[in-house]
């Protein structure tokens, strides 16, 4: 029994596991470095006030690695993901809880491509992100 | 009609390559930093069993590492009061803020530990529109990113809103 998805054993309307994220500031700062980002949005909570942000911000990249990781993570080691995009509607927060969800909504068996549509909401509901992917499960 | 933000003079470079091209070796260290950092921990990134369990020929990297991997090393005197490099090649637009609107990826080829990877961006696309709260610009950066073996393994698309 395989633990991750093949096109024999989903279908469209499926749900993908939810997954939540959140980053704490020191979280945030290892980004930052590790992206040679500098912008202060991103570490200095006064300046992110100042910009108008309610509080220290978190990088969209970061956001769209969480979304990648998402997919990755429920379609297993051997998938391939073919295409990713998203859009940046709101901006996360540090601290903040941030939820991933996704559904199935095409399915080719014959060359096991999956088309993903994702959400990626704030608690509230509020949506951060939509986004959409292509993944080729492993072949069977 | 509103008035165009966009003047002819920028307009004039869509097409034009802004940056690169740039070639950088994937090195293991830095990948496993930037997995590290986004908390993803998969075992293609760390581990050559796992790797080629997984059908690639050595350690892979996350998908979007390789757009970091191609920043480019500046000048701590090149930053700006709000923490950003100042930017030789932004286009000028009649506008007061720039946002990001989001991206689009194609992975065509694997991204493995050792590869050479080529990137060179252009400005894809540069249109005004009519939102709901005004005028916008949505910008296009498009990169391309080639390996050792002259196959394009992704191409991004960044997409900014101007306003």
């Amino acid at each position: 029994m395989n633990k991750y998805p093949s096109s024999g054993s989903i279908s469209v309307g499926d749900h993908l596991p939810v997954m939540r994220k959140k980053a704490n500031e020191a979280e945030l700062f290892l980004y930052s470095a590790a992206s040679f980002n500098p912008h202060r949005i991103h570490y200095d909570r006064s300046y992110a006030h100042h910009e108008g942000h309610h509080d220290t911000v978190v990088h969209g990249p970061l956001q769209g690695s969480w979304l990648t990781q998402f997919v990755t993570d429920w379609a297993g080691p051997k998938a391939r993901l073919i295409s990713i995009e998203w859009q940046n509607r709101a901006s996360a927060f540090v601290d903040e809880e941030v939820q991933f969800s996704g559904t199935v909504v095409a399915l080719d068996t014959l060359e096991s491509i999956v088309e993903l549509e994702i959400f990626e909401r704030k608690a509230d509901g509020t949506i951060l992100m939509p986004a959409k992917a292509l993944v080729r499960l492993e072949e069977r | 009609m509103s008035t165009s933000l966009i003047p002819p003079e920028s307009l004039a470079r869509v097409g034009e390559v802004l940056e690169g091209p740039v070639t950088v070796p994937i090195d293991r260290r830095e990948a496993q930093r930037y997995a590290y950092a986004v908390g993803d921990e998969n075992p293609v990134y760390f581990d050559e069993v796992s790797a080629h369990a997984a059908g690639y020929r050595t350690v892979t990297v996350p998908p979007l590492f390789i757009t970091h991997a191609l920043v480019p090393p500046k000048s701590a005197h090149m930053l700006r009061e709000d923490g950003l490099y100042q930017d030789a090649t932004s286009i000028h637009l009649e506008v007061s803020r720039m946002m990001f609107g989001g991206e689009e990826w194609d992975f065509l080829e694997p991204v493995c530990v050792g590869d050479e990877i080529t990137a060179t961006t252009r400005l894809a696309d540069l249109d005004q529109k009519e939102g709901s709260k005004g005028p916008f610009v949505r910008l296009v950066r498009e990169t391309t990113f080639v390996n050792q073996d002259e196959q394009v393994v992704a191409r991004s698309r960044q997409i900014g809103i101007a306003r």
